[in-house]
């Protein structure tokens, strides 16, 4: 471009007059193909040829830059619905966590619920607060006491069967002696042959069926429910079933008892407030 | 080296047409960078370069905007050639008189414009005073800044950078 520039300095006015004359005959020309329907000439697709790199060039700078910053953006938001999801996740679980609770809860005591109104006597529901069936002596201690209507020798059930009796009673708490304990006694039957016996407690987490006489038909898998003559448990609630029956050394069998309540994993109970046999009438001899 | 600084500036004008197009289609309705870099350029009192700064500036523009192919091509040669004829007599200097020169110019390129329409296209348009103050006002701010920048990058004042007496 410089060439031209330092030879024709020297009449730049007519140079001018040239320059512009061309530029009117340009105009002239790209304004009558416009009306002719072409929008371009020739000269002026050259020119945007030459040059088209830079509104390429910005363009693409300009795309990039905006697929970049839309990137972001939509990294963002994902890093930031990650997170809320991960949260509701976790909210979910917990959730569900305690529906499940609620869920084996509700069974639980619809259980116990429909095995209480088997019994004609009041009742109360109370949560087993402490379990102890390490040692000898296998009790539970309960969240309801005498404030709740609890008396001692109150039979004590679950929708399994039974599980013991009330030994001792404060306000709000009461002592449960269980069926496997080695001093309880409950008089039992077993339910086909309705033969009668006493139930005891082995101490070790099974029990034992005393009095049942070695010509009695007893067989393994046979039920043996309370028989209801002890003045303490209702008649007919499920105690276990018969594991073994095997002669003894005497006139009686050596029963085995599997009781129906896995002790383990007592939650809520049953409190069954038994009419009290008087001790007047016990006492009494004709 | 001037026609380098031209080329490069022409450059930095058309990429600034192509952004303001993306982001703000209206806006070199308000503000035209091809006309600060030819006013610039002749500012040196360089008749002859300034007419080929104008053509050269206008063509692009005319490329890239859709009016009859040579319209600004026209207007800012004779801008060239005015800015440059008034400086290769009168040596106006610094950034107000820039800025002055630019308001000037801006009016003059819109005036020649409205004729140049009115005579090729055989139609009356309308001339919008206002829009054209607005024009000229951006402009010559525009082109005040950029003179200051362009002080503080030279060595030697800005106008000098590119004058080279035509006689």
């Amino acid at each position: 471009m410089a060439v031209p520039v330092d030879v024709i300095p020297r009449r730049p006015t007519l140079l001018f007059i040239v320059v512009l004359s061309l530029l009117f005959v340009l105009m002239s020309l790209s304004s009558r193909t416009r009306y002719v329907g072409e929008t371009r000439t020739m000269f002026e697709r050259t020119v945007m040829t030459i040059f088209s790199p830079v509104p390429k060039t910005v363009n693409w700078i300009g795309q990039t830059t905006a697929d970049m910053y839309h990137g972001y953006l939509d990294m963002r938001r994902s890093v930031n619905e990650n997170l809320a999801l991960h949260r509701k996740v976790i909210e979910l679980t917990t959730e569900n966590l305690k529906l499940r609770q609620s869920e084996g809860d509700l069974k639980r005591l619809r259980n116990l619920l429909g095995y209480a109104e088997q019994f004609s006597m009041p009742t109360t529901m109370a949560q087993a607060i402490m379990l102890d069936t390490s040692s000898r002596f296998k009790a539970i201690i309960v969240d309801r006491g005498s404030n709740a209507g609890l008396q001692i020798n109150d039979a004590v059930v679950n929708a399994n069967g039974l599980i013991g009796r009330v030994v001792l009673t404060t306000k709000d708490m009461a002592k449960i002696q269980l069926i496997i304990d080695g001093n309880s006694s409950v008089g039992v039957l077993i339910e086909r042959t309705r033969r009668q016996g006493i139930l005891r407690g082995d101490g070790s987490g099974g029990a034992q069926l005393y009095d049942i006489p070695s010509l009695a038909d007893v067989q393994p898998g046979d039920k043996v429910l309370t028989a209801g003559i002890d003045g303490i448990y209702p008649k007919g609630i499920p105690v276990g079933v018969i594991m073994k029956a095997e002669k003894g050394q005497d006139l009686f069998k050596n029963i085995a008892v599997r009781p129906s309540v896995d002790f383990s994993t007592i939650e809520e109970v049953l409190v069954l407030h038994t009419r009290k046999i008087p001790g007047e009438v016990v006492r009494y001899t004709p | 080296m001037r026609w380098l600084r031209f080329t490069i500036g022409l450059l930095i004008a058309l990429t600034l047409h192509s952004l303001l197009d993306s982001f703000y289609p209206n806006a070199l309705a308000f503000f035209n960078p091809y006309l600060i870099l030819v006013v610039y350029y002749s500012m040196g009192g360089n008749l002859v370069g300034a007419i080929f700064a104008g053509i050269a500036a206008g063509l692009v523009q005319d490329a890239y905007s859709m009016s009859i192919f040579g319209l600004h091509a026209f207007s800012l040669t004779v801008i060239g050639y005015v800015v440059a004829y008034i400086n290769a007599r009168l040596v106006l200097r610094g950034t107000l008189m820039f800025g002055a020169c630019l308001f000037g110019s801006v009016i003059v390129n819109e005036l020649v414009i409205f004729v140049l329409v009115n005579i090729l296209l055989k139609q009356r348009i309308e001339m919008f005073e206002q829009a054209m103050i607005v024009k000229a006002i951006f402009t010559s701010l525009f082109g005040m800044l950029v003179y200051q920048l362009l002080t503080l990058f030279l060595r030697e004042e800005p106008i000098e950078a590119t004058r080279r007496p035509a006689y």
